[in-house]
């Protein structure tokens, strides 16, 4: 692929988007990685050899999937509205979250992940407590379970001191001026917070809020695994990491490939995980003008 | 090594020399239809001998017993094997499915399919309007600003017959390499020059292919299987002429030795016909030929001498490079 004019870079040639190269400097595509494997590192005198383009082409893809895992400092954040359903639907290439945020009132308040549970699937009884099924055998479930139905209907109490609280609202005693609605001392530090609290449904896709979280805006910050819904043409990585994924392939396909030896795959195996330490250490961006900055609160005293 | 045209008949020497050295003993005669069908065959087990040798000199150079400049012999193999690569368009069958090259189709045959060339994107398609000399013309269209450029691929989709873009003249009228347009209206598609190569993948393994998430065939990394002489592309798409070139080692053509007959009966070497064909190998390759001739002239004539001096002559002529295991 040929380098960008500045022409191209800053303003896309006059088309739209005319951000669509912005920072593309910093990324290798995936075509050209595998291109450049084929040409560079397979062939006739090279270590790997009659080796088909699509192994070369899944290695590769794995390769940027581990990456992005646990290498890349790459979060992806979206922003959406909890409306009364208090549900926010994963986004589709969403493979594990970072922080989840309530932005209200122009403050970011990073939330809690709620240590009970909020949701539940549940099937219908009869008073004897069997289940009940319909003429095709299959279980009849409720709309809403119980747990389900309360925190809908904001009445299911929470154990963090937030709006759902079994005291919130209701008035406690005065002491020496002071209102107490539970001891003061022992207070459980883990659930005393005023936010709202959320638990991830991973299977359903979603992540469930408690009732105060109705009509709020929620930030999501997570990671994907990079293989932008398929579109081969739009995957990348970041150039530090671009030699680290021909070791990667190198070693995989030695490693998986019959009668080559083992120093040969111990060879592979060391420069791929020397590559992966001198990578991160790259993208871990240390530099003076950080370490200054950390050094700077060195002297600050702490109360 | 064979790169510049041959300024002898070679065809007619090896004849003579065979001629010459089963007359030198009495060993008999052999017809030039006899000889006509054994060139074919020798032609085509030297020319096989060609790829063995290439994977021969290249296990050698792997282990390092093989030089540069004039100890490279690699390169004269492939420059000889290289004289018979040929770049055609693929005829479309139907669906995915494209012929693989055959007489009809690309008028030779493939002895070994070394990749396929997909142009996936369709950049513009119309009827041509006027007849431009070499070229299209279509009084519809707007080739500039839909960003037509040299190398682009224009398909003749009413004649099967595919050009490449030399330059584009106006909005209107393009300039092509070659005349494909001769009549109007006659349909048009224009492909974009952009090229990726197909991954060939065994018939037992496509439908996995297929079914992966990760490496499924897309039009960046197109596959193809090959069964009998039916060529099927990947992703299903790719479906149009003009849409794949494929690059080929040819089989060589079959020799023939034509002649006119005296009224004596004698046939003498008459290369003006319209069949004749000389041999297609490289000169130095003569010797071998003659060997091989020989040798099946021997089972002709039931001359075992004959064919025994042949594949001595032939044993000498193997390669003296080996690996060492």
């Amino acid at each position: 692929m040929a380098y960008l004019s500045q022409y191209q870079y800053y303003d896309n040639d006059g088309n739209q988007p005319q951000d669509a190269n912005w920072g593309s400097y910093q990324y290798v595509s995936l075509e050209d990685i595998v291109n450049n494997y084929l040409l560079m590192y397979s062939g006739n005198h090279s270590l790997v050899n009659n080796e088909e383009r699509y192994k070369i082409l899944f290695h590769a893809k794995r390769a940027i999937q581990e990456l992005n895992y646990d290498a890349f400092k790459e979060v992806k954040v979206l922003e959406l509205s909890v409306a009364d359903s208090l549900r926010f639907v994963l986004p589709s290439d969403f493979v594990n979250w970072v922080r989840i945020s309530l932005y209200k009132n122009g403050w970011l308040r990073p939330l809690t992940e709620n240590i009970q549970v909020l949701s539940s699937k549940a099937y219908l009884q009869d008073q004897q407590g069997n289940i009940l099924f319909d003429i095709d055998g299959n279980i009849l479930e409720p709309q809403y379970s119980n747990i389900d139905f309360d925190r809908l209907t904001k009445t299911k109490k929470s154990i963090y001191l937030n709006r759902g609280h079994q005291f919130d609202g209701m008035e406690g005693w005065c002491f020496n001026g002071d209102w107490y609605f539970e001891k003061r001392f022992g207070l459980n530090t883990e659930t005393a917070n005023f936010n709202p609290t959320f638990n991830i449904d991973k299977k359903a896709g979603v992540i469930n809020f408690d009732s105060s979280m109705a009509g709020e805006s929620c930030i999501l910050e997570y990671i994907s695994d990079g293989m932008e819904g398929g579109d081969n043409s739009l995957i990348t990585v970041n150039k530090l990491f671009e030699k680290y994924i021909y070791a990667y392939i190198t070693y995989e396909i030695l490693n998986s490939k019959l009668g080559v030896q083992e120093y040969i795959v111990a060879r592979a195996r060391k420069e791929k995980t020397a590559l992966f330490r001198n990578s991160k250490i790259r993208i871990s961006n240390i530099h003076p003008g950080r370490l200054l900055m950390n050094l700077r609160g060195m002297d600050k005293i702490i109360k | 090594m064979y790169i510049c045209k041959k300024d002898f008949k070679m065809i007619n020497e090896v004849r003579n020399t065979v001629l010459s050295i089963l007359n030198k003993n009495n060993y008999g005669y052999i017809s030039p239809s006899d000889f006509n069908l054994f060139a074919v065959n020798a032609q085509m087990e030297i020319y096989e001998e060609y790829f063995s040798s290439y994977n021969k000199v290249v296990n050698a150079e792997n282990a390092r017993s093989s030089g540069t400049d004039y100890a490279d012999i690699e390169s004269p193999i492939a420059e000889t094997l290289e004289t018979f690569l040929k770049t055609s368009y693929l005829s479309h069958i139907g669906g995915n499915s494209f012929s693989a090259p055959s007489i009809t189709t690309t008028g030779d045959t493939a002895y070994y399919i070394l990749k396929l060339i997909t142009h996936s994107t369709l950049l513009v398609s119309g009827t041509n309007t006027v007849l431009v000399p070499i070229g299209l013309g279509d009084s519809t269209a707007s080739f500039l600003s839909d960003g037509i450029s040299q190398g682009d691929i224009v398909v003749n989709t009413s004649t099967d017959n595919a050009a490449s873009v030399v330059s584009v003249v106006s909005n209107n009228a393009i300039i092509l390499d070659s005349d494909i347009f001769t009549a109007t209206p006659e349909n048009y598609k224009i492909f974009s020059q952009v090229a990726k190569e197909a991954d060939k993948v065994s018939v037992g393994k496509i439908t996995m292919l297929n079914s992966s998430l990760l490496t499924s065939p897309s039009n960046i990394y197109p596959s193809y299987t090959l069964e009998g002489n039916r060529i099927k592309l990947y992703p299903s798409t790719i479906n149009d002429y003009g849409q794949i070139e494929c690059v080929y080692f040819r089989h060589p053509l079959p020799p023939k030795w034509t002649y006119i007959t005296l009224a004596s009966g004698e046939p003498v070497f008459d290369q003006s016909q319209a069949d004749y064909q000389d041999f297609e190998l490289p000169e130095e390759d003569a010797y071998k030929l003659v060997t091989k001739m020989l040798e099946y002239c021997g089972m002709s004539i039931r001359e075992t001498e004959v064919t025994q001096f042949g594949m001595t002559q032939q044993s000498h002529e193997q390669p003296t490079f080996s690996v060492q295991q």
